[in-house]
């Protein structure tokens, strides 16, 4: 569809839950798309996306009314790039109260901004609690569970939780599986461009000379990220089939 | 059934306390209602009200006979029902006398009009002084403090012994509360010179799509949400028609 961009927000109500690295994550799949993406870090102090990124990250500041202004007059912009906002869980609150005060998701679509929400609940109720009031909250948005295998199922009284249940029910997900903690590590090396990793094949003088366990780390983060670079496609999938126009029977395939 | 013509006086004896401000969410706020009205702006001779709403506003110089019988004499031959008065700052005790003067009061005792006062103050305590000058003009049912936080300022100043005896002369007298709205919004709704709806639906004043800022925008509606709800709840349309509000 031309024209059409998404505007895709990486939250969730408690910190270290893997915001960041989803985020950086999806700004390589649209990168190995031929894409540019727009990226805000919305963390002043760590901003860990605008080393990553330098040229095309903007570090906000949610408290201060103007970075606001940037923020949500940049996301609702008809634009063929695609944002995404890494949503720090200390502005939680304050972006979505922003979101439904300014009626964004609707100024939004108007101009051809799917808005999706990527919520990454964690171990705790309060967690759960909060995704299923953000989804209600916003029912006109594409709104994505994110199972972060790495923070590991919660307590069975989290579990046996209605708002733990309505989550787990919901339809559009994304998993991100787990990944050995040494290979998170290597992760953080800021000059690693995860989508020239997956584009550049690994070539038969390479892999003879790299020990044994290195060719595997490399395996292992290729598979992990296709992972999520399927999971990802499959969710823009399911936001555009839902914008897709009902056939028109005059252009039926009989005859 | 015919209604009786109704003057609302939005007045305050001090500068900066949002007076005009208050008035533009009002005109706002009737027409939302599909109430018509007409507006005198007293701000003579530039005005700072017409700006805003000009087909429906007139500048005025409420000093001069002519001008009192301008909006006075029309009370009774207008189609509109509804005049609105945006006092100049420091004018509410002379325009009430002046309105004394010319005999308003004694017809709206009579039933002849309805009279409305929406008194803004500030969180000073000569807000309370103004509001004991203005007493004697008024009945609680038609009376009404607009505490305007403009400065986001504390309205605790008020001691609660200090207050009581300010209001001893007017039961009960209702208070609405007319939120602070942020610096940056106010300034581009003001720059834009068009009503506060207006410009929350990104429009120009010729209704043309406009460019102001999503967020700017989202607050300007938040607050003018808020301030409807404060005229829905005083119920200030069936005031305007005439209709008993009881408590």
């Amino acid at each position: 569809m031309a024209d059409l961009s998404y505007a895709i927000i990486v939250a969730s109500l408690h910190g270290r839950t893997g915001k960041t690295l989803l985020a950086r994550v999806i700004a390589e799949y649209f990168m190995l798309s031929g894409e540019m993406p727009y990226i805000f870090d919305t963390d002043p102090v760590d901003h860990r996306l605008l080393t990553l990124f330098p040229h095309t990250t903007r570090v906000v500041d949610l408290p201060q009314v103007p970075h606001q202004m940037t923020l949500f007059d940049t996301l609702a912009k008809a634009s063929r790039e695609s944002r995404i906002v890494d949503l720090t869980h200390r502005s939680f609150g304050q972006f979505f109260d922003l979101m439904r005060q300014t009626d964004f998701i609707a100024e939004a679509r108007a101009r051809g901004v799917e808005p999706v929400i990527l919520y990454i609940p964690d171990r705790r109720r309060d967690s759960f609690e909060a995704g299923v009031a953000l989804g209600q909250r916003f029912p006109d948005s594409a709104f994505v569970v994110v199972e972060n295998a790495f923070l590991g199922e919660p307590r069975d009284s989290v579990r046996s939780g209605d708002a733990y249940r309505a989550l787990k029910a919901h339809d559009l997900r994304l998993l991100v599986p787990t990944l050995a903690p040494d290979i998170t590590e290597a992760l953080d090396e800021p000059s690693l461009s995860l989508s020239e990793f997956m584009r550049r094949p690994l070539s038969h003088g390479d892999a003879e000379r790299l020990p044994e366990y290195l060719r595997r780390a490399r395996a292992e983060l290729r598979t992990w990220l296709l992972a999520i670079f399927q999971g990802v496609h499959r969710i823009t999938l399911a936001v555009d089939g839902d914008l897709a126009p009902v056939a028109d029977p005059r252009y039926s395939s009989a005859g | 059934m015919s209604v009786k013509p109704v003057v609302l006086l939005v007045g305050a004896d001090k500068g900066g306390v949002g007076k005009t401000t208050i008035t533009r969410t009002l005109l706002d706020y009737l027409a939302t209602r599909g109430v018509p009205v007409r507006a005198f702006d007293t701000e003579y001779p530039r005005g700072t009200l017409k700006r805003f709403h000009p087909d429906i506003t007139e500048i005025v110089d409420i000093t001069t006979a002519a001008d009192q019988i301008k909006i006075l004499d029309t009370l009774t031959t207008s189609e509109v029902k509804v005049s609105v008065v945006d006092v100049r700052a420091g004018a509410l005790l002379d325009t009430l006398k002046t309105f004394t003067d010319v005999g308003f009061f004694d017809l709206v005792r009579e039933g002849e009009f309805n009279f409305i006062l929406f008194h803004v103050i500030g969180p000073s305590v000569a807000s309370l002084e103004e509001i004991a000058e203005v007493m004697p003009y008024t009945r609680s049912d038609h009376y009404f403090v607009m505490k305007n936080f403009i400065n986001e300022t504390s309205f605790f100043d008020w001691q609660p012994e200090i207050q009581k005896g300010y209001f001893k002369l007017v039961k009960d007298a209702e208070e609405l509360t007319i939120p602070k709205l942020n610096e940056m919004a106010y300034e581009q709704a003001e720059l834009a010179g068009i009503p506060f709806s207006t410009f929350v639906a990104n429009k120009n004043a010729q209704g043309q799509n406009a460019n102001y800022s999503l967020v700017l925008r989202g607050y300007v509606r938040t607050w003018l949400a808020q301030i409807t709800a404060e005229y829905d709840r005083i119920r200030l349309v069936d005031r305007l028609a005439g209709k008993n509000v009881s408590a």
